[in-house]
């Protein structure tokens, strides 16, 4: 039995296909993939890799567009397959159409985009997937995602537990914004920053309630939410008259500068800093000083937003080379463009053993360069299955500003 | 500046290179917008972001001739040579 | 238009190889229908597959063939859908057999120089694992990051390195294949896996070379090892003449150089239609009409030696050296320089998204300017009828393994908007395939050097390149797959069934 569409058209009894607005936005860059057929996409993708499943390929995700528009596919056929993707920007980074060409046309491939606005129309039509409904209506009631666990609590009131004894102020004109995942999860990574950027003579303050930063419900469809999140995080930095914003975890980086200028028409107000620049520079200008040999042969972990999002893989490499003691063997940033935790997205929420397969490959990368017992990455939510995968062979794996707080003679 | 400014974000004013190219930000070119108006409309991309494509271009050239050789040797110079031979 | 597949069928294939391998999913099915050449996305549900598998080893292959021969199914191979001549494309539904999680490399043989490999691996992947060894797989097409092992032989693959390395080929010593009735063989030169040269029984690696997946499914194949270079010389010299740069790439290719890997021949249209986005780079200047691009690879001091007699070549040619960022960048970018959908623009130049098809044919050396000039009114005829087509400009590439002087593999990039498709551009367009397919014939060439021939209109000229051989192809293919379930409607096979 045939149904209609927004548009009015008979679609065989599916429901769902996409409307002209979404069209409108996403059919160009849809076309431009399926029309090139390069797809140096899918052997740099940690899902492809894994899966080899053409349903889970950039290739495959635009191809949707076009099949939905001509009444191939519906919304209900797709949704889940759009659930296997980490958000690394391998896929849109490789893509000769951006690589090649993106800046002189100024018309780039944007997979992520496609992802999330795919995903979010799966929202609107009512097609959940079952953990990220639930991880999104957490994180609206408690302000924080569920980063512990279904049942405790991550409140905006105990974000700041992590910082007991350290007599951090609210507010001021330069805030640390913590992240959830860092702040509940791995709290040694915002103290060891906290206690860095003191030692490099930086006054910063907490927010009086730091809340999600959005990018998570962004991602995964649930973007009413996402505004929220973000609307009260700005309200709190005006409240303090905030100026900059530093991020240690380069998921909120990315997310403010990507989706809060939108929101805000004052948003120039604000500077975000990612706080591996900050310490690199502290430490090239000699504002830092790290005496403490740290007495290891590790390897760095080049984060998938840090390095193919934004480009940013030379500061924690200054940053690692400057530890005394360490030998630190060095993969390049170009090679890592096919290397991910898996953790992106959310993705672990939905498909754990997927990312547990993407994490346990990366694992075993680093285990073949010689003498290598560490791993350094410089994301928390990447550390989450690195180093449950890491502890499986042996593998330490470490956030790059807790070795660095180490070098610098603290105990976190 | 080390952070993310959105007004440093815009691009400067472009520059006329010939009839179809012009140039906003040093040494990248760009297609004259007005070629892109009927059939497919460009997208706003910010300063951070033009950079961040062309930086990565060269970075994954090299890597490509790394992955296919240790060293590329140069023309320019090997012509010196057959210069000062001749 | 495919039916739904029997679920009894679909039992039997989960029995094989698992639930979590067998799809009959639409997303499945769809996303597994075409390859990049040109598509009709508004016929698109004439080209899936009734049900997919995704097998784990050659056993499993062999009992869905088996299964299919059974039942009277079609069977469509298909490792990465990255060719460029249907050969992945499903025609009559059937089981889709995706050979992708076959991607181990399940041994490295340095004493015997091998690495013995899946089907569903990547040449550049394999490349980077080689490398902690000292070696790389240096069979490379423009689809270098992306198509599979398996592909490779299916369409016997070219290389831009070929002329130093050898194709697709030359650097497969032998695999395993599962034949269109089930039986897992072992096809090389001979009998041991890792025999390079023999003369014993039938050479019948070649037969399965390039066979489009219409006489079986390769499960694995043993390649060579090659030692990755120490250095690598690439050179790009302009002419404000095609003649000028046709005679240069030809002495180049007969300059007998040992390390020389390959030239590369850009006409006019190339060149014109690279000045697109080349000002993105260097611009140039515009008496560069046609270039020649050559590459080699040694250790440094062959290379400097080789490179030397080539760069004295191209000094003394009448061309310009265009400079050492050229040279390296535009070669370092020869995989990702050809499907650009931007580059495509509509008569008043405004950029308009257009996919690209890629006419492959092999074309002896003499004949080049010719077919140059023919080629090009063909589609000049296409883009004065449908705007929506866009001549991108041909290049020529020495074609033989080892010995670049031969024929050239010469190919007409053409733009094509897609989304403008309908039966009457189509139709235009299977008829242009057809002119140009005749056009390499009647100039003694091949209709395609290495993508394949079993699109809709060249291939009906396949029984006029082939000759005499069309009729061995049809008894081999009815000899070794009686059911016609293995790829069916490919090069004109079904012929083969037809009563006398």
């Amino acid at each position: 039995m045939a149904e209609t569409t927004t548009s009015g058209e008979a679609t065989n009894g599916r429901s769902s296909t996409l409307p002209e607005e979404f069209l409108e936005q996403w059919r160009d860059v849809a076309y431009n993939c399926f029309s090139s057929g390069h797809k140096f996409c899918r052997e740099v993708c940690p899902v492809t890799q894994v899966t080899r499943d053409e349903r889970f390929t950039p290739t495959a995700f635009h191809a949707n567009v076009i099949a939905m528009e001509k009444g191939h596919l519906s919304i209900e056929d797709v949704a889940e397959d759009y659930v296997n993707c980490t958000m690394c920007g391998a896929c849109e980074l490789r893509c000769p159409n951006t690589l090649f060409t993106g800046d002189f046309y100024r018309f780039r491939q944007r997979t992520i985009d496609v992802v999330k606005a795919m995903r979010a129309f799966a929202v609107e039509q009512g097609i959940h997937q079952k953990n990220w409904q639930r991880w999104a209506e957490l994180t609206d009631r408690w302000g924080n995602e569920p980063v512990l666990g279904w049942t405790r609590e991550t409140s905006g009131s105990k974000v700041r537990a992590w910082a007991a004894g350290l007599d951090i102020p609210t507010g001021g004109e330069t805030v640390l914004f913590a992240d959830c995942e860092a702040a509940f999860k791995r709290p040694s990574v915002p103290r060891s920053v906290a206690l860095l950027l003191r030692a490099c003579g930086v006054e910063f303050g907490l927010m009086d309630q730091q809340w999600c930063c959005g990018g998570p419900m962004w991602e995964t469809g649930y973007v009413d939410i996402a505004h929220k999140m973000a609307e009260h995080n700005m309200i709190d930095w005006r409240k303090t008259h905030t100026k900059r914003i530093i991020c240690p975890d380069p998921h909120d980086y990315i997310t403010i500068i990507e989706h809060y200028p939108p929101l805000d028409e004052n948003f120039d107000e604000f500077e975000i800093v990612l706080a591996v620049d900050l310490i690199a520079e502290a430490i090239r200008e000699g504002r830092l000083e790290l005496g403490t040999p740290v007495q290891r042969t590790v390897t760095y972990h080049d984060p998938c937003r840090l390095n193919k999002r934004l480009g940013v893989w030379q500061s924690p490499r200054e940053i690692l080379r400057a530890i005394p003691g360490l030998t630190f063997i060095d993969v390049d940033h170009v090679t890592q463009w096919s290397y991910c935790s898996g953790a992106g997205s959310n993705l672990w929420v939905e498909k754990p053993e997927l990312t547990a397969e993407i994490s346990r490959r990366r694992i075993a990368k680093a285990q073949e360069l010689p003498g290598v017992d560490g791993l350094v990455s410089a994301c928390p939510w990447s550390e989450r299955p690195l180093t449950e995968q890491g502890e499986a062979v042996g593998m330490d794996v470490f956030d790059i500003f807790e070795i660095t707080a180490e070098a610098a003679g603290f105990e976190v | 500046m080390l952070g993310f400014r959105l007004s440093a974000q815009t691009p400067p004013e472009a520059t006329r290179v010939n009839d179809v190219v012009l140039t906003r930000l040093e040494h990248i070119y760009e297609i004259d917008p007005s070629l892109m108006t009927e059939h497919v409309r460009q997208q706003q991309i910010p300063n951070w972001d033009m950079r961040r494509i062309v930086d990565s271009r060269w970075e994954h050239l090299h890597w490509m001739q790394d992955h296919f050789a240790e060293r590329a040797l140069s023309g320019e110079e090997l012509l010196a040579e057959i210069e000062k031979e001749a | 238009m495919a039916t739904a597949i029997a679920d009894s069928v679909v039992d039997e294939l989960v029995a094989i190889c698992g639930e979590e391998h067998v799809f009959t999913g639409r997303s499945a099915l769809f996303n597994r229908a075409r390859v990049p050449a040109p598509f009709p996305a508004h016929r698109w549900d004439a080209h899936i597959p009734q049900a997919v598998v995704l097998p784990v080893s050659a056993q499993q292959v062999s009992e869905v063939v088996k299964l299919a021969n059974a039942r009277g199914i079609p069977v469509v191979p298909r490792a990465g859908g990255t060719g460029l001549t249907d050969g992945a494309v499903p025609l009559r539904g059937g089981i889709l057999v995706d050979v992708k999680l076959m991607n181990q490399i399940k041994e490295i043989d340095l004493d015997n120089r091998t690495v013995t490999v899946g089907p569903g691996i990547n040449m550049l992947k394999l490349s980077e694992e080689l490398r902690r060894y000292g070696f790389i797989y240096p069979d490379n097409p423009a689809s270098y990051p992306c198509s599979l092992v398996g592909g490779r032989i299916g369409t016997s693959g070219w290389s831009l390195i070929g002329g130093r390395f050898g194709h697709a080929r030359d650097l497969v010593i032998s695999f395993e294949i599962v034949l269109p009735t089930g039986e897992i063989i072992r096809v090389g030169d001979g009998g041991g896996p890792k025999v390079r040269k023999s003369s014993s029984g039938f050479q019948l690696k070649h037969l399965f070379m390039g066979h489009q997946g219409t006489l079986g499914i390769v499960t694995e194949a043993t390649l060579e090892l090659v030692k990755h270079p120490e250095a690598e010389f690439s050179m790009f010299y302009a002419f404000d003449n095609y003649m000028d740069a046709w005679r240069t790439c030809g002495e180049l290719a007969r300059s007998s150089v040992a390390t020389l890997a390959g030239v590369v021949l850009f006409d006019e249209w190339k060149v014109a239609y690279l000045r697109r986005d080349d000002e993105a780079y260097i611009p140039q200047d515009d008496s560069a009409k046609a270039v020649v691009a050559a590459a080699a690879y040694g250790f440094e001091d062959e290379l400097r030696a080789g490179a030397k007699r080539l760069l004295r070549i191209g000094q003394a040619s009448g061309g310009k050296y265009m400079g050492d960022e050229i040279s390296q960048g535009d070669w370092w970018s020869r995989h990702d320089r050809y499907a650009t959908p931007q580059h495509g623009r509509t008569r008043d130049g405004q950029v308009a998204l257009m996919s690209w098809h890629c006419e492959d044919a092999a074309i002896p050396y003499p004949e080049l300017p010719k077919v140059r000039e023919k080629w090009h009114a063909i589609a000049a005829g296409l883009r004065e009828r449908f705007e929506m087509f866009d001549d991108w400009g041909m290049f020529a590439y020495t074609n033989g393994a080892f010995k670049p002087w031969g024929d050239y593999l010469t190919e007409i990039d053409i733009g094509i908007w897609e989304s403008k498709w309908d039966e009457e551009s189509w139709e235009a367009w299977v008829d242009a395939k057809r002119e140009l397919a005749r056009v390499s014939i009647e100039h003694g060439g091949s209709i395609t050097a290495c993508h394949g021939s079993c699109r809709e209109g060249e291939v009906d000229l396949v029984p006029l390149e082939m000759g005499g051989g069309f009729e061995v192809m049809k008894k081999l293919k009815r000899v070794l797959d009686p059911n016609n379930i293995m790829n069916p409607g490919k090069y004109l096979l079904d012929q083969a069934y037809e009563e006398e």
